[in-house]
């Protein structure tokens, strides 16, 4: 049936007040109409026929509906057709608006390049730094790591605390089967080592290289969850062989030795002197976190090796519902239980004498850590402050725009412009520039992030991971999208309903001075930026420079280190220390008569690349005391060493022919001196490695304290033992792996050291000479983490700098502006320049004091974040926090001079007569 | 019915344009003109006629306008458009071109 809808005065109303208003139709309209439509038809129908057939009403009724035929369906039909056609029509409406929009936003935008240009520029600046911190951040901390189920997976350790303080040690061989046997939090895990190793060209001619090499628990695998590319990863079976027997190759190693030929698989390589059979290929990316190996081992894993030898990293993962500390709990019991589980191990009294327990950390700390995340933080809040004060000067901007704007809206308003039109021509304005911005952001922070890849600390972890991806690119919109927004509403609020302006000859006194105060203030919130920014970057400057000027214990200027391996296989043995000491010697004389070097020596640690280790060390004396409480480092050196790397001694040093006689001379640090012959004379004092009984090492020189963990790091105790043993005081190990040192003059040093590795070759030709680095290189990396945060601080402070200047001067210029005829006035009544000048600078440096006052406060606050980085400073070191302030006021009065110039050139009369 | 239907789907909307060619008219007029034009041998399901209108009016080959009858009704009035005038003229020459066509074949016999 239609229903039937009296066609009645307020609907008629109702369609005028609607093609008034432009308001769409309804749905409901359109149904009222289209029944309307239906009904003037059979109405119709019925009429004519009662009139030319003179049949009854009902009859003319029945007959009309017949003719119609299927009424529901045909409306529906029509219906379904006008809601495309209403669809289509919204569609069209909404797309015309947005082209006109757009293209009346560009034309006015165009109409002030100057201010779209500094917008967009400022913009975009801003948030491609923003982003392109954010993306460090992402991939660094955010991120989760690349592997399956990356959350559950832990990474276990073991401090003793009793023994050596900070230091960890890792998880023994046995622990695994231990605790995955007893514990319930892990499902499984995998205990592995990672070394260098020397691969043996297969061909003659093809030099021996080093490879990061991973030895490693076939379980590894199951934990990290890879599946190979080509062939099989390790079984079980692969960790009982002693030697190992296959070999898994990385993707990139099997690409750059095979050229990712399959081949590969079932062909032999000599690793370290053993034969190994490639059974596998990883897929590209399956590697340990935040390690390149190329090539993966079986490492002599079984439920029966119970030594007490915890050096192994290892990372399980949880059983699902359990976290790092539940696992810590669970382990805990097991490791206090450790001594009677193995009391072939460890002694009754292990766990309690030395504090031991096993730490389970999330992999992801575990590899990103907290300074790193801390420093990646601070950094990312440095480049959002900045993208706030980037922020501030857009918005001075956009302000001075809707005043400048102001008698122009005001007209139109008052002519009965649309006003919602007004407020969307401004956001689409505003998003237009930010949308550009957005753009050229995307640009500036690809730029930046391989500007920071380049510059960032090696050591920094996941560096790999780090592109420029979907994130960042989230991030870059989403920021000039908010800014957009802001900067919009910002207008339409500064804009709307300004009546007054008409009113006061143009100037609007009232509403500009509310509008001035805002941007002044937002001006101060600028300065308060920059001096926090700035204050952090002098923190950091001073850090670098204070860690410049640390003495280290050696002199790294013209020293060239590298590293020299001889094959284990064939230097095994009892008389492996006395071949291998020949193979230095020998080496070492054919290096120092080459030109240019005037000294060489060898050692088997080097500072701040070894790192922290430990040697039990006996003390001869009455009853004969081993050296454990403190576990000191001990080196294999060789004659000349001290010279070469520069380290001073006091007495004796080494010389070749009193250790090739056994003379059984050593040197100890002075610290080592101190601490265990205080007061006393330590030449001629008695030591050695492991054991009580005589023969000792006797002492000869004490050398100066080395920092051998790190410049910022306090020196440590070293004892140095010749490289070449004395018989019956064996030491830690032949000299099978050591570093070459050596002080040259040469003009371009490290070509030096494709020389030494033929001299080593042709006297053994399965040495490997790797990695060649000058020490100040080594020095320089290892404070690259202060030196990065420091540089892209000083980046971000200069740009907040720069751009609260800008925003200073801009709002001081227009201050300027805004009082002319003020000043005129004054100068009219005999103010004189200076004054004019005067009066200018100190509204200025008004704003600035408040500004930096604010900021210092912040920087209080703020600096404190970053002491974990800071070394010989404090975060509240008043001499920093007291410079800041004047560089600011200065640059402060910088940009106000030019503006105040200009004020107090204001000619009296034209200033009137403008009025 | 469905027989009526299939027949007209095709055409129908060429009757609307080439009515409405000779000038606006609401719905039940152009029913009335088909139907005195074909001399009452079309046989039109008169329903079938709005979706066709308003269809074509989604082509914008028809455009509607409400207004009043000459009895003073308020009708909604159609009125074909420049586009539906030269849709109308390619449909016409299509059509006759077809049906000289068909009626070739009828009327051959064989030689």
């Amino acid at each position: 049936m239609i229903p039937t809808h009296p066609v009645e005065a307020d609907d008629r109303l109702w369609r005028r007040v609607r093609r008034v208003f432009r308001l769409p139709s309804t749905r409901r309209r359109r149904a009222v109409e289209l029944d309307e439509e239906l009904r003037f038809h059979i109405e119709g129908r019925i009429d004519e026929l009662m009139a030319a057939e003179g049949l009854s009403r009902d009859a003319a009724e029945r007959e009309a509906r017949r003719r119609f035929g299927d009424l529901a369906h045909y409306r529906s039909q029509a219906s379904d057709i006008d809601e495309a056609i209403h669809r289509g029509r919204v569609r069209m409406e909404i797309r015309d608006a947005l082209v006109r929009e757009v293209r009346q936003s560009v034309r006015t935008l165009l109409r002030t390049p100057v201010f779209s240009l500094i917008t967009v520029a400022t913009l975009a600046l801003g948030i491609g730094a923003a982003t392109a911190v954010f993306t460090l951040l992402d991939a660094v901390v955010l991120r989760p790591l690349p592997y399956a189920n990356a959350d559950r997976l832990v990474s276990m350790a073991s401090p003793v605390p009793k023994l050596k303080g900070q230091t960890r040690w890792g998880v023994a061989r046995h622990e695994m089967y231990y605790f995955l046997a007893q514990g319930h939090s892990l499902e499984n895990m995998g205990v592995y080592q990672t070394s260098n190793a020397t691969v043996l060209g297969r061909a003659s001619g093809e030099r021996p290289e080093r490879v990061r090499m991973v030895q490693t628990s076939a379980s590894l695998f199951n934990v990290l969850g890879f599946t190979p590319l080509h062939g099989r990863l390790f079984v079980p079976a692969d960790n009982r062989l002693r030697p190992p027997t296959v070999a898994i190759l990385s993707y990139g190693y099997w690409q750059r030795r095979f050229a990712g030929d399959r081949s590969a698989l079932g062909q032999t390589i000599d690793v370290e002197g053993y034969p190994l059979t490639i059974v596998g290929v990883l897929p590209p990316n399956a590697n340990l976190p935040d390690l390149d190996a190329a090539l993966w081992m079986p490492a002599y894993v079984d439920s029966t090796t119970n030594w007490n030898n915890h050096t192994w990293s290892a990372i399980a993962r949880l059983r699902p519902g359990f976290t790092a500390q539940d696992a810590e709990r669970d382990l805990a019991p097991l490791t206090a239980r450790l001594p009677e589980a193995y009391p072939q191990v460890y002694g009754k009294n292990w766990i309690t004498r030395t504090g031991f327990r096993t730490e389970v950390t999330s992999l992801r700390d575990a590899v990103v850590g907290d300074t790193v995340s801390r420093a990646l933080w601070t950094l990312f809040g440095s480049v959002a402050l900045v993208l706030l004060i980037a922020g501030a000067n857009v918005a001075n901007l956009f302000l001075v725009r809707v005043d400048t704007r102001r008698r122009d809206v005001a007209l139109r308003t008052a002519l009965g412009a649309d006003r919602s039109h007004l407020a969307w021509h401004y956001l689409t304005e505003s998003m237009l520039l930010a949308g550009v911005a957005a753009l050229l952001a995307m640009g500036t922070a690809y730029t930046l992030v391989h500007l920071m890849l380049a510059l960032a600390p090696s050591e920094l972890p996941r560096l790999s991971e780090v592109t420029v991806g979907g994130a960042s690119i989230a991030f870059a919109l989403g920021a000039a999208l908010l800014s957009g927004i802001v900067f919009g509403v910002l207008q339409i609020s500064g804009g709307h309903l300004d009546l007054a302006a008409l009113r006061d000859g143009g100037r609007g006194a009232t509403t500009a001075r509310s509008r001035l105060s805002a941007r002044r203030l937002l001006v101060a919130a600028q300065m308060a930026f920059a001096v926090v920014l700035l204050s952090a970057a002098a923190l950091m400057f001073r850090t670098f420079d204070n860690l410049r000027h640390v003495h280290p214990g050696f002199d790294a200027n013209g020293v060239l280190t590298m590293e020299i391996s001889l094959p284990d296989a064939k230097y095994g043995g009892n008389d492996a220390a006395d071949r291998a000491s020949n193979f230095h010697e020998q080496l070492a004389a054919r290096v120092r008569a080459l030109p240019g070097v005037t000294h060489v020596g060898l050692t088997d640690r080097l500072p701040i690349l070894s790192g922290d280790w430990c040697t039990g060390i006996t003390i001869e004396g009455p009853t004969p005391e081993t050296v454990h409480g403190a576990c000191p480092p001990a080196a294999l050196i060789s004659p000349g060493y001290f010279e070469t790397i520069g380290t001073r001694v006091e007495g004796r040093t080494l010389d070749w022919s009193g250790m090739d006689a056994h003379d059984g001379l050593m040197v100890v640090s002075k610290a080592f001196a101190e601490h265990w012959w205080p007061g006393q004379d330590p030449i001629g004092k008695g030591a050695k490695f492991n054991g009580s009984k005589p023969p000792f090492y006797r002492v000869a020189g004490v050398a100066e304290d080395v920092r051998a963990l790190g410049v910022d790091k306090p020196p440590i105790e070293i004892v140095y033992f010749p490289m070449r043993p004395i018989p019956g005081a064996p030491l830690p190990g032949p000299p099978t792996y050591m570093y070459l040192t050596l002080r040259t003059t040469a003009a371009h040093p490290l070509t030096l050291a494709n020389t030494v590795a033929r001299i080593a070759q042709e006297l053994e030709p399965q040495a490997a000479v790797a990695n060649p680095q000058m020490m100040d290189t080594i020095l320089a990396k290892s404070i690259a983490r202060q030196s990065f945060t420091m540089v892209l601080l000083l980046i971000a402070a200069t740009m907040a700098l720069v751009l609260s200047a800008v925003g200073l001067y801009g709002v001081i210029s227009y201050l300027v502006v805004q009082r002319r005829s003020e000043i005129g006035v004054r100068m009219a009544l005999g103010a004189q320049m200076g004054e004019v000048t005067g009066m200018v600078l100190r509204q200025s440096l008004g704003v600035a004091a408040l500004g930096v006052v604010a900021g210092v406060l912040g920087a209080l606050v703020v600096t404190r974040f970053l002491s974990a980085l800071l070394y010989g400073v404090t975060p509240t070191d008043p001499a920093t926090l007291g410079i800041v302030p004047l560089i600011l006021l200065a640059v402060s009065a910088l940009a106000s001079y030019a503006p105040a110039r200009r004020a107090a050139r204001i000619d009296p009369v034209e200033a009137l007569r403008n009025d | 019915m469905a027989q009526d239907l299939d027949l007209i789907r095709g055409t129908l909307d060429l009757l609307v344009l080439r009515t409405l060619s000779w000038g606006p008219m609401h719905g039940l007029a152009v029913t009335r003109w088909i139907e005195q034009s074909s001399e009452r041998r079309l046989q039109i399901e008169e329903g079938a006629l709005y979706p066709a209108l308003h269809r074509l009016e989604q082509k914008r080959l028809l455009q509607s306008e409400w207004g009043y009858t000459d009895q003073g009704r308020r009708a909604r009035f159609y009125k074909i458009t420049a586009a539906g005038r030269k849709h109308l003229s390619s449909e016409l020459s299509r059509w006759s071109r077809y049906t000289e066509a068909v009626s070739l074949v009828l009327t051959a016999a064989p030689a």
